[in-house]
């Protein structure tokens, strides 16, 4: 095993750093912090910004002298699953409600190998009818199934 | 409101017995048996799917679903435990231990009747202690200022982000970012818009549907798809394979019992709930049995007692979530999410000013524990043919619920983007070690805790001393306190044995299975 810092933690802590100190920072410089008997719109986000600052240091300091790997993201899943979704949200509004289920169904079986394109269609068309049936039939919500354009 | 017993007994049945809510209720205990049975999906993740539909729901239905799902789930969970050695759902995890066991040795029938029948009872026990000291806590609740409430909602907090969880300093930071996260909108007291970086759609605030949606459903899948092998079995189990013989009828009593009453009581506390009632209830039976030896060999205690356990923790988790309006874990700060969608603000005035919604619940849940009776025993076949649906074809259907939910909200597809943005945050804080379930309840509370916070410091003039010069809230924040401190010493504790930890874990409890059980359960179901 090589050696290696426990970046995970030390990841861990920065983005909690940075989160931290962007909140405290921004609502200070644009909300008014009031008093302690007046709270304005400031007071609490800058608070709790700095608490998450504090714990993000506190998290991240003994983190560079232990070991540890780093974090390994799984690409292929990750991105296929966000690709499918927002497909969706791209044509949902424009193609309706089929369409994009559609589009979502055959991106997101891609993050997987276990079906071929057959097997994703028919999921496709099996998912779209489910969709149909639970939130159009039996809720009733007016989802429109198919737009043409805006 | 004055009413006898018999009164609020009849306001619930008549409510519980309506069509709709009968409905809604086999609805949802159907619902929780499938996905408690399924590995790969939870109550939790069920319940943020369900989340948007009940914007469509009265808030009687909308409820009697979601808690049916919850509940139903934990029977459903141990089906899995005992056939295939993968716990359904975390709290199910024990039951791995000897109801596979007893599986192998052919006893599947009686191990699934001896959890479904323990599941009831146990089931029933928390809903009894529910009936009778849920209201007598919201009477002594309605005394409580904001300082009582500010100060019961931090030790609600602290104790679930970090009681239950790997890291507690990461549990309280997601929390924090919940509250952040909470603060997005509209302030109510100035007016002013806070952190809407100039969009229209976040004025209005982010509810809980996107958050749950993007964390719970969409990262789920993305961290699933590659970890999860389908259970694919031959074993059929038949009624006749259930019948238990006198030896297992003596034993299985006086687990169930004591399970049911270790269950009640953790259900009840913020940040334990079922996953630690059901192991501490494995723990004692092992340590009350005349031949301890027997544990991990598929001994029926085993199965009973925590079964029973679980099912108890989860219907008095109902106590706080509704008495006082302070959620013990993630679930249950989403039913006061689904709650809040519909203005109706849990507390002492729900459970004293609306018996209808109170004891209708409850009602429900008698109903449905016997439906969950009737559902487990005599359609076990079909759930064990539900384990072999395997996960490529249950994530897209995951993904269109999703996507459907956010979107029927406002028929906007910004909600569908903030879900989006929601499951890449949540994807990478679970990568670097994050649990999502604090963020949500941070989430939750964070709004309440600021307006009690300020308004108890308006009446104090200033003085921070009010919470902890006051008995009530000064008790909650010596519990505070104490979470804290033990907190700490267990982390140093840690630190300093990481290397002997190795060795040391053979010896825990649970033994083995429960390191393995570990692996599978994780941190998806918080």
């Amino acid at each position: 095993m090589t050696r290696s810092r426990d970046y995970t933690d030390i990841l861990a802590g920065c983005v909690l750093v940075a989160i931290g100190l962007f909140a405290a920072l921004y609502a200070t410089k644009n909300y008014d912090i009031g008093t302690v008997e007046e709270m304005g719109p400031g007071m609490f986000p800058a608070a709790v910004g700095w608490v998450m600052t504090a714990i993000g240091v506190l998290i991240a300091a003994p983190a560079f002298f232990r070991l540890g790997e780093m974090p390994r993201p799984e690409w292929r899943p990750a991105i296929m699953v966000i690709a499918g979704v927002l497909a969706f949200a791209a044509t949902v509004d424009v193609l309706g409600m089929v369409t994009a289920l559609m589009l979502l169904t055959v991106i997101a079986v891609t993050a997987d190998d276990k079906l071929g394109w057959k097997g994703a269609l028919a999921l496709a068309v099996g998912i779209t009818v489910l969709a149909t049936l639970i939130f159009r039939v039996a809720l009733e919500i007016p989802l429109p199934l198919f737009k043409w354009g805006f | 409101m004055d009413l006898d017993v018999v009164d609020k007994l009849v306001i619930g049945l008549q409510t519980a017995f309506t069509l709709h809510n009968l409905m809604y209720c086999f609805f949802g205990v159907f619902l929780g048996t499938f996905v408690g049975v399924l590995p790969g999906i939870g109550s939790l993740v069920t319940i943020a799917l369900l989340l948007p539909i009940t914007f469509h729901l009265e808030p009687t239905p909308a409820i009697v679903m979601l808690a049916g799902v919850y509940y139903g789930s934990a029977y459903g969970g141990s089906t899995a435990s005992i056939l295939l050695n993968l716990p359904g759902t975390p709290s199910s995890a024990v039951t791995c231990i000897d109801g596979h066991e007893m599986c192998k040795q052919g006893r599947a029938g009686v191990a699934l009747l001896a959890s479904a029948v323990s599941s009831f009872i146990g089931g029933g026990i928390g809903i009894l202690i529910m009936m009778m000291f849920s209201e007598t806590i919201a009477e002594f609740a309605l005394e409580f200022g904001p300082a009582e409430y500010f100060a019961l909602m931090l030790l609600g907090l602290i104790a679930a982000s970090t009681i239950a969880s790997g890291s507690p300093l990461k549990g309280i930071a997601m929390v924090l970012t919940g509250i952040l996260v909470g603060i997005v909108g509209t302030d109510v007291n100035s007016g002013a818009y806070r952190f809407t970086f100039g969009s229209n759609e976040l004025t209005d605030g982010i509810t809980l549907i996107g958050p749950a949606l993007g964390m719970f459903g969409v990262t789920e899948v993305i961290a699933s798809i590659r970890r999860l092998k389908s259970g694919a079995i031959t074993r059929n189990v038949s009624m006749r394979s259930m019948i238990p013989s006198r030896d297992d009828m003596r034993r299985f009593w006086g687990p169930t019992l004591r399970g049911s009453g270790i269950g009640a009581f953790f259900g009840a506390l913020p940040g334990t709930g079922g996953v630690l009632a059901s192991f501490m209830s494995y723990a004692v039976e092992k340590r009350v049995a005349k031949d301890p030896a027997r544990f991990g060999s598929g001994a029926i205690e085993g199965v009973a007692g925590p079964e029973a356990a679980n099912n108890a923790a989860d219907q008095t988790a109902f106590i706080p979530t509704l008495t006082l309006g302070v959620p013990g874990s993630v679930v249950m700060a989403l039913i006061i999410g689904a709650l809040l969608i519909h203005g109706i603000v849990p507390g002492p005035r729900l459970v004293l000013d609306k018996p209808d919604l109170f004891w209708g619940l409850i009602m429900s849940f008698w109903i449905g524990n016997v439906l969950l009776l009737l559902l487990n025993i005599p359609l076990i076949g079909l759930w064990v043919k539900v384990l072999a649906i395997p996960y490529h074809i249950l994530y897209p259907a995951i993904l269109m619920f999703v996507c459907i939910g956010a979107y029927s909200i406002n028929n906007n597809h910004f909600d569908v983007i903030l879900v989006v943005v929601f499951a890449i945050f949540g994807y990478v804080m679970r990568l670097l070690g994050f649990s999502p379930a604090p963020l949500l309840l941070g989430l939750v509370l964070g709004p309440l805790m600021e307006e009690h916070m300020r308004r108890a410091l308006v009446l104090s003039q200033g003085d921070f001393m009010t919470f902890v010069n006051r008995p009530v809230a000064g008790s909650f924040m010596a519990f505070t306190f104490l979470i804290l401190i033990y907190m700490i010493w267990t982390t140093i504790k840690e630190a300093r044995g990481t290397t002997k930890r190795a060795t040391s874990r053979t010896d825990s409890p649970t033994g083995r299975s429960a390191a393995d059980v570990d692996e599978h359960v994780g941190p998806r179901h918080g």
